[in-house]
């Protein structure tokens, strides 16, 4: 082994304190950005997976103008699922009601909700929206609705089995009237689902708008979301002369999630100064470490050591200090990455976090604090070549 | 040469004039009190500093016009170093300060044998594999003695090598430096305060006020160029 190799970690190996405070400097850095990430990415993806299993799916198809008109929905959802990329599509129709209850006897006052006209068996294959039914089942027939934890808490605590009246003012301007019985409560972790909404039967909703055929949009779900934008732009060439409109889910969720990505940036940055930080930390500890040594590198200085050599010293340890603070750093944040991810760590009942491993950004960063840890050492190593033996020695 | 530290007010001549030559294999001494200037003029023989003018001439090369690498690799290939104290890296066992001077040199030629005979020689032989920090005084100076002859240097420089110990220890150290010197025909150039401990020496040089002077107990005129 090279000399310079086996003094550099016999001296860190000699020095623990010092040793054990640069790696957990080095560490701490890289851990700070993958809870970073694990918390804020993981809320991202989080957000996104939910859009995208409630509301957007991974393609959503709907029509420049209003509701889709030119082709039926069978047509459509037949056609993306002969795509490979495609596990299955959806239709869905959105209104508004207004919405009125009698519990024993009494009439809960009228007031508006969304209203979300389903296929249930298509929707199941397509969104998750089903799964926050939390009590009951989803919509299964043409006079079941399924009621969001929201309305039905103004509603005065609806529960599975009452009934209530819906109220939409259809096409032609007329109020269309139809009761139902709540078959389930649908209650979302973060409240991101349809809390807020009323679900009922697709056809219903179309009978009751007298929009038979007609379909407001189609949830598209791929089995490899990457292939969202090939998915789409098939789509589209493929019906030019239509006034179809098509979207990713990157897209679709756009609006919500500008804001939250350059917040994402932000800590992000902060992540990086807390590197930065790490690395000055190695600085100061590299600068003792070099002093502590004066009196060595006088006596290797005065039986030979070039400049060069005791550069390559420091430098070395520098890079002992990189690698084993960036493999145990990468350590705990795998770690906590697992335990995030095992867990489906949420905050306060909000949603779960959608936890992943992303490993170029983690190779990224742990080569970055390595990167960081070395240019920390320069100035320190460089220092060291510049004693002079016969200085250096006097400094017993 | 000459030797200067300071300028102006602080100005210190440290070495006035000084010339001499000594020749392979001799075993000499370099004697003065205290603040006359031998750690000064050890340090330009061994190139740890260069005179503020004049020459070092060490086997026929002019050591004052080399560069910082040149000095390095002359230091460690035709100087050995013996200092006061703390004369070993303590990262490290006895075996591999021996082998110091060589693995810097970056030979891959294998003096692990070499190493191992001169640590016999100096009665090391079974603390080599002990870390530095954990022999005694007097051992750390045999093993300065034994890295300062591992590369078969043309000089071996010692400034108070026997300093920092007791009279008995000292005693041991100055016999085993004469048998090795005369061994292997090694010239040796070493600075004391303690004339005495050295007993019978080939050559002493005195210095006195930064000027040096052939032999001992000189009177102050007296100059001697050699
Ligand atoms: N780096 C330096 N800067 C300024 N003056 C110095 C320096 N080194 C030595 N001197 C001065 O040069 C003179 C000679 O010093 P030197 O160390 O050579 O003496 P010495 O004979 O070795 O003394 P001692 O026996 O005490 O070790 C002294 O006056 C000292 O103060
Ligand atoms: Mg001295």
């Amino acid at each position: 082994m090279d000399y310079r190799i086996q003094l550099a970690t016999r001296m860190l190996a000699n020095k623990r304190g010092s040793l054990l405070g640069a790696i957990m400097a080095v560490s701490i850095g890289i851990l700070v950005i993958h809870v970073n990430f694990v918390i804020f990415q993981g809320l991202y993806d989080a957000i996104i997976r939910d859009l995208s299993g409630y509301r957007f799916g991974d393609v959503l198809v709907t029509n420049r103008e209003d509701v889709i008109t030119e082709k039926s929905d069978v047509f459509l959802v037949n056609w993306f699922e002969r795509i490979p990329y495609v596990e299955a599509a959806a239709p869905r129709m959105s209104s508004s009601a207004s919405i009125n209850v009698t519990k024993s006897g009494k009439i809960i006052q009228d007031f508006q909700v969304p209203v979300v006209g389903v296929d249930p068996f298509q929707d199941t294959r397509v969104s998750t929206v089903h799964e926050t039914v939390s009590e009951g089942q989803y919509v299964f027939s043409r006079n079941s609705i399924v009621v969001g934890s929201i309305v039905a808490r103004d509603l005065g605590g609806v529960t599975v089995g009452d009934n209530l009246q819906l109220k939409i003012v259809n096409r032609h301007g007329e109020d269309a009237i139809k009761r139902f019985i709540v078959t389930g409560i649908a209650r979302s972790p973060g409240g991101q689902g349809f809390d807020s909404d009323v679900v009922i039967h697709i056809d219903t909703l179309r009978d009751m708008l007298d929009r038979n055929k007609e379909t407001g949009q189609i949830l598209v779900k791929l089995n490899d979301p990457t292939k969202a934008d090939e998915v789409k732009d098939l789509f589209l060439r493929s019906f030019p002369n239509d006034d179809f409109k098509a979207e990713t889910i990157e897209e679709s969720a756009e609006q919500t999630l500008s804001g939250f990505r350059s917040g994402i940036a932000m800590i992000n940055m902060i992540g990086y100064f807390g590197m930065m930080s790490s690395a000055f930390a190695v600085v100061t500890i590299q600068i003792m470490l070099v002093s502590s040594k004066t009196r060595e590198v006088g006596i290797m200085r005065a039986i030979g050591a070039k400049r060069k050599d005791i550069l390559i010293i420091f430098l070395f340890q520098g890079m002992i200090i990189g690698m084993v603070g960036a493999g145990v750093g990468t350590a705990f944040g795998l770690s906590y990455t697992f335990y995030a991810k095992e867990t489906k760590m949420s905050f306060q009942g909000s949603l779960p976090l959608q936890v992943s491993y992303d490993w170029s950004k983690i190779t990224q960063t742990a080569i970055m604090a390595f990167g960081l840890a070395v240019i920390a050492s320069i100035y320190p190593a460089f220092k060291a070549t510049k004693l002079q033996p016969v200085e250096a020695m006097r400094s017993v | 040469m000459n030797k200067t530290y300071g300028e102006g007010d602080t100005k210190v001549r440290a070495l006035t004039d000084v010339s001499f030559s000594i020749k392979k294999g001799e075993f000499v001494l370099i004697v003065g009190s205290s603040g006359s200037g031998k750690s000064t003029l050890l340090n330009m023989i061994g190139l740890l500093d260069k005179p503020t003018s004049g020459q070092v001439l060490i086997d026929g090369t002019n050591t004052i016009t080399l560069g910082d690498n040149q000095v390095s690799s002359f230091r460690n290939s035709k100087l050995g170093f013996i200092f006061q104290f703390s004369n070993l890296l303590t990262d490290l066992t006895v075996l591999e300060n021996v082998l110091l001077p060589r693995n810097i040199q970056h030979s891959n030629q294998n003096v692990m044998t070499e190493a191992k005979n001169l640590l016999k020689a100096v009665g090391l032989e079974s603390q080599m594999n002990k870390r530095a920090n954990k022999i005694s005084g007097g051992q750390a100076q045999r093993a300065a003695i034994a890295r300062g002859l591992i590369n078969n240097p043309a000089i071996v420089l010692a400034d108070e090598p026997t300093g920092n110990l007791d009279s008995i220890t000292a005693e041991t150290i100055v016999q085993l430096m004469k048998s090795m010197a005369k061994k292997l025909n090694q010239t040796f150039i070493i600075v004391t305060h303690d004339r005495q401990q050295f007993g019978e020496v080939d050559r002493v040089i005195t210095i006195r006020d930064g000027r040096a002077f052939e032999g001992e107990d000189l009177p102050h005129e007296m100059e001697i160029k050699v």
